[in-house]
């Protein structure tokens, strides 16, 4: 796909270049209805005034006077309150009473027409938003059933066969449901972790990053490892892949000598690495390395010029992760909630709307989509 | 065929006067309503899919762009109108330099001609009461063009009301950089010595002798007043000089070092917030990307990875107008809502 835009953007090139104004003005006419269609009634612009706009502005601006501009764009300004208030003091000699007594009264009716309309707007949307939820929860539900997993490796290849690309990199976020209390929660979560690192091995992806708000899987590293292990077992029978398992500044565990001498047909591709993140190694680890470098810099060991992005980048990617390729949430819409912001600049971000909770089917779609997806880098 | 003629007649139709007076009215309705309920202060919009929208209509690129510009200003008008404090557009990345030449030609003199024109109705600005600001590595902007972008933000700087943020030649990761060497450059540099006209050492002498004076100066009236005077003298300098003059030398250079660079542990994310481009702006409510392409593609990064409402819309942004931002605006109220519906109970509880 790339490389079709750089083909197409090249042939545009060529012309250009040898193009005059008088041209260029009359390509632009020959096409410009197409492109006017929908615009005609969108803009708040009456469709007369718009097309002297834009007729002047394909003349660069030559064809009318600053004068002539303002008065077209006057009518479409809003009253500048100042004015307004200057032109009613001096008004207001005769009949300011009565006058005022009528601008309140008509102010007071548009104010709570719309508040009226205010809340018939959210009424609507509020039935608007339950029978999408539905909708939505009505066919993650088809997915689910019609891609079932079975816990097995063979199934979840199958969805994925067609698939152009996969992600080297795989990032996910979770919550934690309840507050404080460690107890149904934290079990919820790591079963999810296991889950999720189960289909990432299943179709090979190698590497994984956890992410959680709270951070209160960094203290189970040992039981999230052993929990992952398991179910991994139960995906692969005794012959399972091995798991490493760690975060920034803790040392990873690695799956335990007893699978691997047990699976000595054990295909390397299948090995999975695991990163469990949280909200510390977002800002805070940029903190972090921003004292550090002051520090430095105080002892005159860096000067302030050699900091710079490629710097910081490898000081990032070494410390905490490097940028992951996708980024699959759970939640019903997109919101961060702290996910590191250095590394998430090109991270293909996906959700289902409106989805409940982890599940396959959305892991499923996400990798779908990736594959779908085309990097432009700007370009 | 008909189709056509539908069309055309739809068209004729929603541009005749009175359909089009209907059309305003209802704006102006729905976005008044709007800003009754709680409104973003800070809205970002990455600027998505001018030149898809170009290349599906078979119009030019650059075309794109002006369409892509009008579609801002529309953007703008409704943003402000319903009362949003700061809007910032993501105009140019540092990567939009690989484009081709006459590509980056024709998006640096759309950005002259609209800022110049902007200087010319500077009246325009100010009846919303907005100020322009430009975020970017300036430095890299062709002369006449900055010249232009310091004039139309010189020219607003007095408004206050509300503020427009140009991302122009922008990344969010340079954007943080920035902010870092920015910050060490404060952290290791001397703050200027103060010119008054109090010297410390003077003071520090006086708190000495006085020290060094009292329980003396007790004894010594007691025994022979006339002696102790001179004795206090003698002792006063004798102490600031022999006595405490090492340790206070050394105090004093201590604590001078301490004075030269404050504490680099004393950094938190809100110094860095202070040294990035959008220091003073409330935090980002409501990111926007158009044109179905869900990545932030280094676009304020630090500012909407908290808790922002990130929204991937289909369209691509010559589109975009108030039917495809006010389901945004409705939905984000409705989850604001319902946040402090959930928060509430909370609250009850912990009481």
């Amino acid at each position: 796909m790339e490389t079709n835009f750089s083909k197409g953007d090249a042939g545009l090139g060529e012309e250009p270049r040898s193009r005059k104004p008088p041209q260029h003005q009359t390509l632009t006419d020959a096409h410009a209805p197409t492109g006017d269609d929908k615009l005609l009634y969108a803009m708040p612009f009456s469709a007369k005034d718009l097309q002297r706009y834009r007729k002047d502005e394909k003349f660069n601006h030559r064809l009318m006077t600053p004068e002539e501009r303002i008065k077209l764009l006057k009518p479409y300004l809003p009253s500048p309150p100042s004015r307004d208030g200057a032109r009613r003091a001096s008004l207001s000699q005769v009949s300011r009473e009565e006058r005022k007594g009528k601008l309140g009264v008509r102010r007071f009716l548009r104010r709570h027409f719309h508040i009226f309309v205010y809340a018939l707007i959210h009424f609507y949307f509020s039935i608007y938003i339950r029978l999408r939820q539905a909708y939505h929860a009505i066919g993650n539900r088809l997915y689910t059933v019609y891609h079932h997993h079975h816990h097995s490796p063979e199934l979840i290849q199958r969805d994925i066969k067609d698939l152009s690309r996969l992600p080297k990199h795989l990032s996910v976020i979770l919550t934690l449901e309840d507050q404080g209390r460690s107890g149904a929660g934290l079990e919820k979560l790591v079963n999810e972790a296991a889950d999720i690192a189960a289909w990432c091995a299943s179709i090979g992806i190698s590497q994984l990053s956890i992410y959680e708000k709270t951070g209160i899987l960094k203290g189970y590293v040992k039981e999230t490892h052993q929990t992952i292990s398991q179910r991994l077992q139960t995906y692969f029978g005794p012959s399972f892949p091995s798991v490493s398992l760690g975060a920034p500044h803790i040392p990873p565990i690695q799956s335990g000598l007893l699978s691997l001498s047990n699976s000595p047909n054990n295909d390397n591709r299948k090995n999975i690495s695991i990163l469990l993140i949280s909200a510390e190694d977002g800002r805070d680890s940029i903190v972090d390395l921003t004292k550090t470098l002051a520090e430095m810099s105080q002892r005159k060991k860096l000067q302030a010029a050699d900091i710079t992005t490629e710097l910081v980048d490898a000081e990032l990617s070494e410390s905490v992760m490097e940028e992951p390729d996708l980024l699959v949430l759970f939640s019903p819409f997109v919101e961060l909630a702290g996910y590191p912001p250095w590394q998430i600049r090109l991270t293909e971000i996906f959700h289902v709307p409106d989805n409940q909770g982890v599940g396959y089917q959305v892991f499923c779609r996400a990798l779908c989509k990736f594959a779908k997806a085309q990097m432009r880098m700007g370009r | 065929m008909s189709d056509l003629y539908l069309s055309r007649i739809r068209n004729w139709f929603l541009s005749s006067p009175p359909a089009e007076w209907a059309i305003n009215r209802l704006r102006e309705t729905l976005i008044g309503s709007l800003s009754q309920g709680p409104i973003p202060g800070h809205v970002a919009f990455e600027m998505d899919g001018n030149r898809r929208y170009a290349r599906s209509h078979k119009i030019e690129t650059v075309e794109g762009h002006h369409l892509g510009f009008e579609a801002l200003a529309r953007v703008l008008e409704i943003c402000y109108k319903c009362g949003v404090k700061v809007v910032t557009v993501y105009a140019f990345s540092l990567e939009n330099f690989h484009r081709p030449k006459y590509e980056v030609d024709g998006l640096m003199q759309l950005a002259k001609v609209k800022l110049e024109q902007l200087i010319q109705h500077g009246e325009l600005l100010d009846r919303y009461g907005a100020s322009v600001r430009v975020l970017g590595r300036l430095d890299l902007i062709p002369p006449d063009v900055l010249e232009v972008v310091e004039r139309a933000v010189a020219a607003t700087s007095h408004n206050t009301t509300c503020v427009l943020n140009i991302c122009f030649p922008y990344t969010s990761r340079e954007e943080m950089t920035t902010a870092i060497r920015t910050t060490v450059e404060e952290y290791s540099t001397t703050p200027r010595p103060h010119s008054t006209p109090f010297s410390q050492s003077r003071i520090t002498q006086k708190i000495l002798s006085k020290q060094g004076d009292k329980p003396e100066g007790l004894d010594s009236i007691e025994e022979t007043p006339s002696q102790s005077d001179d004795h206090d003298q003698d002792d006063a300098v004798s102490t600031a000089t022999t006595l405490h003059s090492d340790p206070s030398t050394q105090k004093s250079e201590g604590s001078e070092k301490v004075a030269i660079y404050p504490n680099a542990e004393t950094i938190t994310p809100e110094t860095i917030d202070k040294h990035l481009y959008t220091s003073g702006c409330p935090p980002l409510d409501i990111f926007v990307r158009t044109s179905g392409v869900e990545r932030l593609s280094d676009f304020m990064l630090w500012q909407c990875h908290q808790d922002t409402h990130i929204f991937f819309l289909k369209c691509f942004w010559p589109e975009f107008d108030l039917w495809h931002f006010l389901p945004v605006l409705v939905e984000w109220q409705h989850r604001q809502k319902q946040k402090q519906r959930e928060e509430k109970p909370r609250r009850v509880k912990q009481a």
